[in-house]
Parts: C-alpha cells; structure tokens; sequence
C-alpha cells in the first residue's frame, strides 16, 4: 500500500476528485495549505504599506491505494491538476506499513 | 397632581440631543472597537478591543466625578484681577455633578451660553461626555500592540483630567480663546488635533511594536473594519448635529455638510490612490482614510461653512492627508515613530487643517443662532472668502498652536510619571503572544482545542427527565 501525496491549485481539486472517484478510489483527505515552489507570490497592499507574500495557497490530498494501483492514479491527478503553468503542483508517494479502519478493525487492504 | 416635565424643557430638543449622544457614543462602542479591532493582527484584537471599552468607562466616572465641571463649569481663578486674562480663564472648579439637581435642573453653562438649554444637565452632561469618551479612543490607535495595559488604565483618567478638560474649557466653556472668538465646532482641535499629538508623543515615548509585529501588521478582518466605519460615518451625524445644543436649522445643516465633506474627502483619497500611487489601485482601507480625514476636518465648522465649503474642505483636507500619509511619514520625525495607526496624521493633521479652513470658508450666512433683531445679530463665522478678514484665521491659529504644544507637553509628563509607577510597555514576552498572555482570552478560540477545567459543576449535569 501507498499513500499519495499531491499538492496542487485549489481550483483544480473538483476535477481531480472527480477523476479520482471514476477510478474507483473510495476515500482521501484534503487540507487548505500555503506553499511556493518555483511559482513566485504576490504583493499585498494595506493602509499605503507594501506586504510580500511568498505563498500561494494550494490544496493537499492525501490518499491511501493498493499499489498496483498507484500508477493510474498518479497519472489522474497528474492529467487533471495540469494547466501547464508553473504552480501546477507536485505529487509524492511514500510506503505505507498499515491500514486500519476505525470502525470495524479491519486492517490492511480489507481497510482501504 | 404631577406634570411630566417643567416648562423649561423642550422635549424635541432633549430628544434629538440624547439620541445625538447615542450616535456618538455608539461610534466608540462598538464602532472604533470593531474598526481597531479590524485592523489589527488576531494575536492583538482582545487588547485593542479592552482598552476601548475601559478607556470610555474610566471617562464616564472621572467626568461626572470632576471633569465635567472643570471643562464647562465655574471658572477658577489663578491670575490676579483681570477677569479675562488668560489664568482666570483656563479651567472650571473640578466638582462633581452626580447630585439630583446635578443631574435634573436646568442646564446652564456659567461662562459663554450663548442662549440657556432648553433640556435638563444630565443630557448635556451626557453628550459632553461622548466626545471626552471618544477622544483617548483615537489615540489608542498610535499605541496599540505594546502600551502596557495597566498604563492605559491611568493614563485615561489623568489625560482627561489634565488636557482635556483645558482645552475643552479653553474653547467651549467660555474660557479664553473662546472669548478671543476662536471656534470649534464639534471638536477638530479639542477632540482630534488633541488625538493626533498625544497618539503621536505617546508612540514614541514608549517606543514601537516588536518589528516582527510590524513586519506582519496586516489587518485581519477587513470586514468588521466596515462595520465600524459606516457606524463612524453615520454616528458623526449625532457628532455634529447636536452641537448646536438645539434641534434647528444649523443642526441639520451641519449633519448636512458633514456628509459632504466627508464623501468628498473619501472620493478624493480613493482617486489619489487609483492614479497617483506606484499600484495604482483604488483601496478599501484608503477610501476609510480618506472617510475618517473628511469626518475629521467637517468637524470644526460643520455648522458655519455651507455646502460648497463642507465639499471644499473634504477635499482640501483628504489631498494634504493623503501626501501627509505617503510623504511626510517618511521623514524624521514621523519616520521615527511607530504610530500604528496613523493617528497623527488622520486626526491630527486633518484637525488642525480643518480648524484653519473655517477661517477661510465659513459663511456668515450660516447662522447656528438667529437674530432677534437689529441689536442682536444672528452668530455666525466671518470666513475669509466671504468677508476678507483674516481675523478668524488667526485665531484659529493661535488656538491650535496651544492645543498642540499644551497637549504634547503634558502628555508627555503624564507618561514620564506612570513610566515611573506602573512602566508603559508590556514585557517582550507578552508581546511576542499577544492576547493570550496579557488577558488569557483569544478573539475565536477553538473548541476543539480548548478543555473546560474545574471540578464537579458542568459536569455533573443531568436531564431531568421530566
């Protein structure tokens, strides 16, 4: 099992939910972040006094798959979250060494 | 058999004058607390917030105790013979005014009523005591984010006590630059040339906010920032449509010209923006400013100038703001002093350019009080532009340059003394927290996050069942 993580624009999340539901993927978290990687901010201006701001705010999915799995759903948020400009995102996938669901017990991929 | 009021009273008067009350008051609470409380970063809103309503409680008391009287009562003398030397009229007897007959009788001013009131003194009292309310209000704006709270708890009280009551006397109580014809209308130099100067010493007698507060100092709800303006903009209509202490014609051509005056100044900050700054953006917190410079500078002659003054001077005022903002802050010593909100430059400066653009605009055509006849002339102000004299602008200057060295001056002592007795900035260490350390309350708590502690009690409830 794996757990894919993905960072990408917030006004993209509904298609890559979408795209993630039509694969047959059950279930995923999400989290409002802020974060830059070579996409440059913006400046604020308040009261006449100029303000930076190096962040953009993006969204973070967090979902955990069978690893046969992994590819396609990879290449679905890789096809949706794209606009071709920079600040798209990123996605990463790390091990995971259990799953267990919290209502019934049930652990491994029985819990996904 | 009983009557409800004596003969005196005129109940359309006391009506409009308490509800003009009402409006000014409302403009402290919650109106300067909302729009402060807007302003500031989250880690300050409960603090901010507190010393506003402290603030105007600790006025109400120390003004019926003694302030009252001593801005408006029985001169006292200091100065040898001469009933109009500047020591025999300088301040008023400091008693109080709390007694029944304090309260109910008839309200007169012993020096320079210009007709008696046709209402009880508790409303005058009342009125009167907004305005004072207000007034450390607007300088809490310079030193917010550091001033140590327990200094803002003595520093109120003695400021009323020692500046406010003078200058308030000076020019309404009929001391002596009222006598010399200086005027002021609802408070552009008692009220907001005053708030420039003490926000502006205050600041940096106790120095600036940490610099990361500075480097982060963005406003956190933009929103309640609109809140309190609308109720500033809509509650001056009490501001300066009581001052005439009489609900007739001036009242309402005051409310009038204080709409003016302060759109025009809005609309002219907003166009500055949009066309002579590096982004050119038109911005919400600059419309405000420019709201607040025209509110302010109306506010020494709303009732005396007409229409095309009010507009005028709105927008005379916003453009000498608006440069004042982006220009004179950045150099010394306006650069050197972290007045948080611009206080100095909003209230002051517009206060002292509004006090000097009566004696240009004001129209003798305006009458706050009639005439009864070829002996009694109606009162009015000879402006400049109607008459060529520039008499009234003298005055006019004379008295401010008093209100800002008086103001500055003891200002600055009261500090030095409560720096002694109690310190005036927070420790670092509160300051690095914010709310949380100087009130153990934060403006939205989270429930997740915070457990009630405390045995038994909440606990132990159960459904009755019944």
């Amino acid at each position: 099992m794996k757990l894919v993580v993905a960072v990408v624009k917030p006004f993209k999340l509904d298609d890559v939910k979408e795209a993630l539901k039509t694969l047959g993927v059950h279930g995923l978290t999400v989290t409002e972040v802020q974060g830059f990687g070579r996409q440059r901010g913006h400046t604020e201006v308040y009261r006449g006094a100029e303000y930076e701001v190096e962040f953009v705010p993006k969204v973070r999915l967090e979902i955990v798959v069978d690893d046969d799995q992994v590819e396609e759903v990879t290449n679905a948020v890789v096809d949706t979250a794209g606009t071709g400009k920079i600040g798209d995102g990123k996605v990463w996938v790390l091990p995971v060494d259990d799953v267990i669901r919290v209502r019934t017990g049930e652990r491994g991929h029985d819990a996904l | 058999m009983y009557i409800p009021y004596p003969n005196w009273l005129n109940t359309g008067d006391n009506t409009w004058q308490i509800v003009a009350a009402t409006l000014v008051g409302l403009m402290s609470l919650p109106g300067i607390a909302v729009l402060y409380g807007g302003l500031v970063q989250k880690k300050w809103v409960v603090n901010t917030m507190l010393m506003a309503f402290t603030g105007f409680g600790l006025v109400l008391i120390v003004w019926v105790l003694w302030a009252f009287n001593m801005s408006f009562g029985v001169p006292s003398h200091f100065g040898g013979s001469n009933a109009h030397s500047f020591l025999n009229n300088v301040i008023g007897h400091p008693v109080p005014a709390a007694s029944h007959f304090g309260e109910q009788n008839q309200e007169v001013l012993p020096e320079g009523t210009l007709i008696p009131f046709h209402y009880n003194a508790a409303t005058f009292i009342y009125f009167q005591v907004v305005f004072a309310a207000i007034t450390p209000l607007l300088f809490l704006g310079s030193v917010l984010g550091r001033m140590k709270f327990k200094a803002w708890l003595l520093f109120v009280p003695l400021w009323i006590t020692c500046v406010y009551t003078v200058n308030a006397f000076l020019l309404w109580g009929g001391g002596f630059f009222a006598q010399k014809g200086a005027v002021d209308y609802s408070g552009g130099y008692v009220i907001h040339l005053a708030a420039g100067v003490t926000g502006f010493v205050a600041a940096w007698v106790i120095g600036p906010r940490l610099e990361r507060d500075r480097k982060h100092g963005v406003p956190n709800n933009l929103m309640m920032v609109a809140v309190g303006a609308g109720i500033l903009w809509l509650g001056w209509n009490g501001f300066n449509g009581g001052d005439p202490f009489y609900a007739g014609t001036d009242a309402t051509a005051a409310v009038l010209n204080t709409n003016l005056a302060t759109a025009a100044a809005m609309m002219t900050w907003v166009l500055m923006d949009l066309f002579l700054t590096k982004q050119k953006k038109a911005t919400f917190l600059g419309a405000i400013n420019g709201m607040i410079v025209g509110l302010v500078a109306i506010t020494p002659g709303a009732g005396w100038v007409n229409g095309y003054g009010a507009l005028a001077e709105g927008f005379i005022a916003s453009g000498i703001v608006w440069v004042s903002w982006y220009y004179l802050s950045k150099v010394r010593p306006f650069s050197k002093v972290d007045d948080a909100l611009g206080v100095v430059y909003t209230h002051g400066i517009a206060g002292l350019t509004g006090g000097l653009l009566v004696g240009f605009f004001a129209d003798p055509g305006m009458l706050e009080y009639i005439g009864t006849g070829k002996a009694a002339p109606g009162f009015s102000v000879n402006g400049l532009f109607y008459t060529g004299s520039w008499h009234q602008i003298w005055e006019q200057l004379i008295a401010a340059t008093w209100v800002i060295c008086f103001t500055a001056i003891v200002s600055f002592v009261l500090l030095q003394i409560i720096k002694v007795v109690v310190g005036l900035r927070e420790s670092d260490e509160n300051l690095e927290v914010g709310d949380l350390a100087i009130h153990n309350e934060e403006v939205e708590p989270k429930e997740t996050f915070a457990e009630r502690l405390g045995s038994g009690g909440f606990r132990e409830l159960e459904p009755s069942g019944v």
